[in-house]
């Protein structure tokens, strides 16, 4: 709007007007082009705009309403093209000054303070992650067990070497720190109905002088799916698809048969050696593959030991060490460092 | 377990390689640890390089006093001078040769040598030398029947392959070479070989004074008698075998019994006769008092539930577990009783552990070994001790309890099918039970054989038969569900964002043991037996095992250090187990306000309201003024100085507390829409008022639409008078309905002003 008016004013009124807007603004337009500072700027302001400049006196005197309106749209041109210039000097100032605050950006940033969660929580959530997504639950389970669900309940003979106190740590003769997580599957299957799906990792403890791959306190994750048909090709599909989110997409899983008295048949599972992809290295003492725990078809005892009918219902368990997968994915050397807690060694991770 | 190759082909045709056979035993019968090899390679017709020799001549060495020269035949046209450092031997002897070009185990290949100026074209071997025992006192003597010049490798195993087998609890029957035999035959469907040992006829009629006493610890019992043993060394093919299997040769006598168990799996024992009292045997519970020094030469005392073997007078075996000294078969031993027994598996293992002593018998025995087994290893010690000790058989006894019963078990192939996930025709299921010795009838009615029966007594357990030959054909799949409900639980959810919170806030999570050396609680409790000292008792609270792992980040240099945990900590009550409450504990450098800032950052992330915090006395580990009690969950402080250098703050608070007062769902409050008008306010107040408490009092007083107030100064001056202390709260007054007029925050303002008045005496400075 403001550059329309003035163009048909200035078209109309330069005869009668005493200011020659036309010469005005073309001396004030090449005056503004060559002005190459603030301070240039602000005397042309002063020249073209001051208070006795001859735009502004030749409005102190104008009489007629368009010879007002031609001198003020003049004014206001001249004031819209002396801002355009004001913010471009600005700005090619303010260029020029950050152009010369260059800084070494090697230098390192700015510390924050660095938590971490441990690795094994993380190998932990991982695995959880794993099984919520199959639709698992997962079970804090107690750490302080009776004989009845850490063994009773998980058809382990009266014999078993587990239960002497050479094995496993006592608090009395019914009272033990769990050995392995398996309880919980007593307790949660006493307390519902098939089916269950269930994880539970957590602590366990043996009676192991701590070494290099031993300690008396570790980890393991428990795994039970009881339903109807659940059968070893179920168990075998599920460990495939946690070792390969574990350990890659392209590791390949296989059973060896074993013995547990909770399962049966039992079986060890062996991961393909991430390592060598199964050609053989020190790793897995060149077999390519690696053990990674124990596993089966939960023993029809045990399903009638919680009131379930074995012949209405099956179920596999497997359990894990999270330890050893630390050891093996991440290459620690010694189990102890997972309990030191030097910081340098958890920030690794 | 450890087979020797050769050995287990003697029982089944075995053509597979020994690592094929292992990559097939690891997935269907047992883990195979490694294959090794023992003795002489087999490599590019090493095996020629070792023969027999005959010493035509032997003397000094000219040039050296402790070498002999000798002239040996090894069947070639000219003999050989060999150059040797034993003296064992001398002309006429048969001895074992290697020529050069031969290597020897160890990898050393001989080579025509000069020794003392002598040429040496070969070496006189030790038995040592060939692997086959420890002996290394002189070469190795060969019987005089074989021929110089003849392989060495045609007479016994020079050299082969050893499995080394780890066998599960379930499958004694595998702790044999026959019965591994056994499942190998099955497994490539070929024959089996008769189990070994035929008895020669018996030469006398002697009675065996044996009793049983105890049929429960010992349901049979099986005693042969001999006379005119000649004790000496064992032939090298036996050796050999002992050696592979990794037991060491003794005597002609002793090593069969080790033979036996090792080809049939039951262990025997031989007791010298002449030792016994009144030349009897009774199998019976040790008695009050008894002691024996066993074969190791330990004196051991036994226990009443201990069976032993004694004479008319005392204990001379511990039953199943080892011999005594006294009645040990030595070299001047003529007349021999061999036990051939089955002990029950129990007693023991008990017995073993008690005494913390384990054999190679008791390994065996504690699995359950088949009691009907001791007749045929009866008669194979008896073939090997008249055939090696050119001894006389005279006498038997065989007392037998009651025996076991086979087990019967009715079986559906389709039931199998099912729970291994693979469709396996029953025929197919039927065969394989068959070759693997069960009776299956045509109803499918399944008689287990008795070297399984205490393995297998259920359908399952046949089943798992079935599956573990097919483990490699099981497919991958996944459960059918027709219910679902995976999801993380409150509390669970929960302990992620505190964990989250805590990494963000700069704390590294630790791990600490829950066994600890000592607890400030009296009541914590107290394992009775633990593995050391310093795992002697179960945690009340976490922030020990966070102090150690301070020091040991100080000692390292490390800086920046904060440390969190979540764990259960184990709490004494009224009931048969502790209460487990879960706990979040940190330790962070910085006192008391550092981590009471973790903790308000924590509720924060939480949308916990703010806690109370109360002073809250002396507490364990902390600095006698500096703790206060977090709300209902727990407690923060400052580390007392002693225990690390430095200040140190810490807290320790109960999961499921915090989990009831933090907010399921945070509901919307507009803070955003109405400006709030801020203020500070200096009060100057009586050093024992707290802040919190005056806050509390302001919140109580002007009611909502005190939004804010925060501690931002405390200032102590002369100025103020002796005891006081200035404290500036930064206000802020807001409402979620309208601006608030200047009155209105005036007022609000005066009512904390004359609320604090009232209870701490507090004049607002101007």
């Amino acid at each position: 709007m403001v550059q329309d008016r003035p163009k048909r004013l200035v078209n109309g009124r330069t005869r009668v007007v005493p200011v020659d807007v036309e010469k005005l603004e073309q001396e004030a337009a090449s005056a503004l082009e060559q002005a190459d500072s603030l301070e240039q700027l602000e005397e042309l302001r002063v020249r073209f705009l001051g208070r006795s400049s001859e735009l502004k006196l030749a409005l102190r005197e104008v009489r007629d309403r368009e010879s007002g309106m031609g001198l003020n749209a003049l004014r206001q041109r001249l004031e819209a093209a002396l801002e355009e210039k004001r913010s471009t000097l600005e700005h090619a100032e303010l260029q020029r000054k950050l152009m010369a605050e260059s800084i070494d950006v090697t230098l390192p940033g700015e510390s924050f303070p660095e938590g971490r969660l441990h690795l094994i929580t993380q190998i932990r959530r991982e695995v959880e992650d794993v099984f919520l997504g199959l639709g698992y639950m997962i079970v804090d389970g107690r750490e302080v067990e009776t004989t009845r669900y850490n063994f009773d309940g998980l058809n382990m003979p009266s014999w078993h070497p587990s239960r002497s106190p050479g094995h496993s740590l006592f608090l009395s003769d019914d009272v033990l720190l769990r050995t392995e997580t398996s309880p919980s599957q007593i307790r949660v299957m006493e307390a519902q109905k098939p089916p269950v799906y269930m994880i539970s990792p957590g602590r366990v403890y043996r009676r192991d002088t701590p070494d290099a791959t031993h300690s008396p306190v570790f980890h393991q994750v428990e795994g039970l799916a009881v339903d109807r048909g659940i059968s070893l090709a179920d168990l075998k599909g599920t460990l495939l698809h946690l070792m390969r989110a574990l350990f890659g997409e392209k590791r390949e899983l296989r059973f060896r048969t074993h013995f547990f008295p909770f399962t049966e048949p039992s079986i060890e599972p062996d991961v393909s050696c991430h390592m060598c992809d199964g050609a053989g290295c020190p790793v897995c003492k060149q077999s390519g593959w690696i053990e990674m725990g124990g596993a089966g078809i939960v023993d029809p005892n045990v399903l009638e030991f919680v009131g379930y009918d074995p012949e209405e219902v099956s179920g596999f368990a497997f359990g894990l060490g999270l330890e050893r997968i630390a050891l093996l994915r991440h290459r620690v050397p010694d189990i102890r460092l997972l309990w030191e807690n030097d910081l340098r060694f958890s920030r690794q991770f | 377990m450890q087979v020797p190759y050769t050995w287990l082909r003697e029982y089944v045709p075995l053509e597979a390689s020994p690592e094929q056979l292992a990559e097939r035993l690891a997935v269907t019968t047992a883990e195979v640890d490694r294959v090794s090899w023992r003795g002489v390679a087999d490599s590019e017709g090493n095996f020629d390089n070792f023969r027999v020799g005959r010493v035509l001549e032997a003397g000094k060495h000219p040039n050296a006093d402790r070498l002999q020269l000798c002239k040996v035949d090894v069947g070639e046209a000219e003999p050989r001078q060999i150059v040797c450092g034993a003296w064992n031997f001398g002309a006429g002897a048969t001895v074992a040769v290697g020529l050069p070009g031969a290597v020897v185990p160890g990898g050393m290949k001989l080579e025509r040598v000069k020794l003392r100026g002598s040429v040496s074209e070969g070496m006189i071997m030790s038995e040592r030398e060939l692997e086959l025992s420890q002996d290394h006192s002189g070469i190795m003597l060969l019987p005089d029947d074989w021929e110089p010049g003849s392989r060495l490798a045609d007479h016994f195993a020079l050299g082969e392959a050893v499995l080394e087998l780890e066998v599960t609890g379930n499958r004694p029957d595998l702790l044999s070479v026959y019965g591994l035999a056994r499942d190998v035959a099955a497994l490539y469907k070929l024959e089996l070989a008769p189990p070994p040992g035929t008895d020669p006829k018996m030469v006398g009629d002697e009675r065996v004074q044996v009793s049983v006493e105890d049929f429960v610890g010992c349901p049979r019992y099986v005693g042969r008698l001999f006379r005119d043993v000649k004790i000496g060394a064992s032939p090298p093919w036996l050796k050999a075998r002992l050696s592979g299997a990794g037991m060491r040769p003794i005597s002609n006598v002793v090593d069969v019994t080790n033979y036996v168990m090792l080809a049939l799996g039951n262990p025997l024992h031989a007791f010298d006769l002449e030792r016994l009292a009144e030349s009897s045997l009774i199998v019976r519970r040790a008695r009050s008092g008894e002691e024996m020094r066993t074969l190791d030469g330990v004196d051991r005392k036994l226990d009443l539930r201990d069976l032993v073997i004694a004479d008319a007078e005392k204990p001379m075996a511990i039953a199943g577990i080892m011999g005594g000294e006294e009645s040990e078969v030595a070299d001047t031993s003529s007349s021999i009783l061999l036990e051939s027994a089955n002990f029950e598996p129990v007693g023991i293992l008990e017995s073993s552990e008690r005494l913390k002593l384990r054999t190679e018998g008791s390994n065996r025995w504690e699995k359950g070994v088949d009691p009907y087994l001791a007749g045929q290893a009866a008669e194979l010690a008896t073939e090997l001790i008249v055939q090696l000790a050119d001894a006389r058989w005279v006498g038997h006894a065989d007392i037998q309890g009651e025996l076991p019963a086979r087990p019967v078990v009715h079986f559906r192939p389709e039931r199998a099918d099912e729970l291994v996930g693979v469709e396996i025709p029953a025929k197919e299921q039927r065969g394989l039970l068959e070759r693997f010795g069960f009776e299956v009838a045509k109803d499918w009615t399944v008689t287990v054989p008795t070297f399984r029966a205490r393995d297998v007594t259920r359908e399952i357990d046949l089943i798992e038969e079935i599956a573990r030959v097919h483990l490699d054909e099981v497919p991958f799949t996944l459960p059918a569900r027709r219910a679902m409900w995976g999801r993380l639980t409150r509390e669970q959810r929960l302990r992620r964002r505190i964990e989250d919170t805590l990494c963000g806030l700069g704390f590294v999570e630790a791990y600490t043991y829950s066994l600890v050396d000592s607890d400030p609680n009296p009541k914590a409790i107290r394992l009775p037996d633990p593995l050391t000292a310093e795992h002697a008792l179960l945690r009340t609270t976490i922030l020990g095992g966070l102090i150690s792992s301070l020091e040991r980040n100080l000692d390292a240099g490390n800086e920046d250090i904060a440390l969190f945990e979540i764990a259960h900590v184990y709490l004494p009550g009224k009931e048969e187990l502790p209460a487990e409450p879960v706990r979040i504990a940190g330790l962070t450098r910085g006192g008391f306000a550092r981590a009471k800032g973790a903790v308000e950052a924590l509720y924060r992330a939480l949308a916990a309201p703010e806690p109370s915090f109360v002073p809250a006395g002396e507490l364990p580990f902390l600095h006698p003024s500096k703790t206060a009690r977090v709300g209902e969950a727990g407690w923060v402080g400052e580390l007392h100085p002693e225990l690390a250098p430095g200040e140190w703050g810490a807290f320790e608070l109960d999961l499921s507390t915090l989990a009831e007062v933090c907010e399921d769902v945070v509901v919307y409050s507009d803070v955003i829409s109405f400006p709030a008008v801020k203020q500070d306010l200096s009060f100057v107040v009586a050093e024992g008022a707290l802040a919190g408490e005056m806050i509390t009092a302001a919140r109580e007083a002007a009611g909502a639409d005190l939004r804010a107030m925060d501690v931002s100064d405390v200032y102590r001056g002369s100025q103020l008078g002796a005891g006081m202390k200035s404290i500036t709260f930064a206000v802020a007054f807001q409402s979620e309905e309208r601006t608030l007029s200047d009155t209105e925050a005036s007022s609000l303002r005066e009512k904390i002003v004359q609320a604090l008045a009232e209870r701490f005496d507090a004049t607002l400075r101007a």
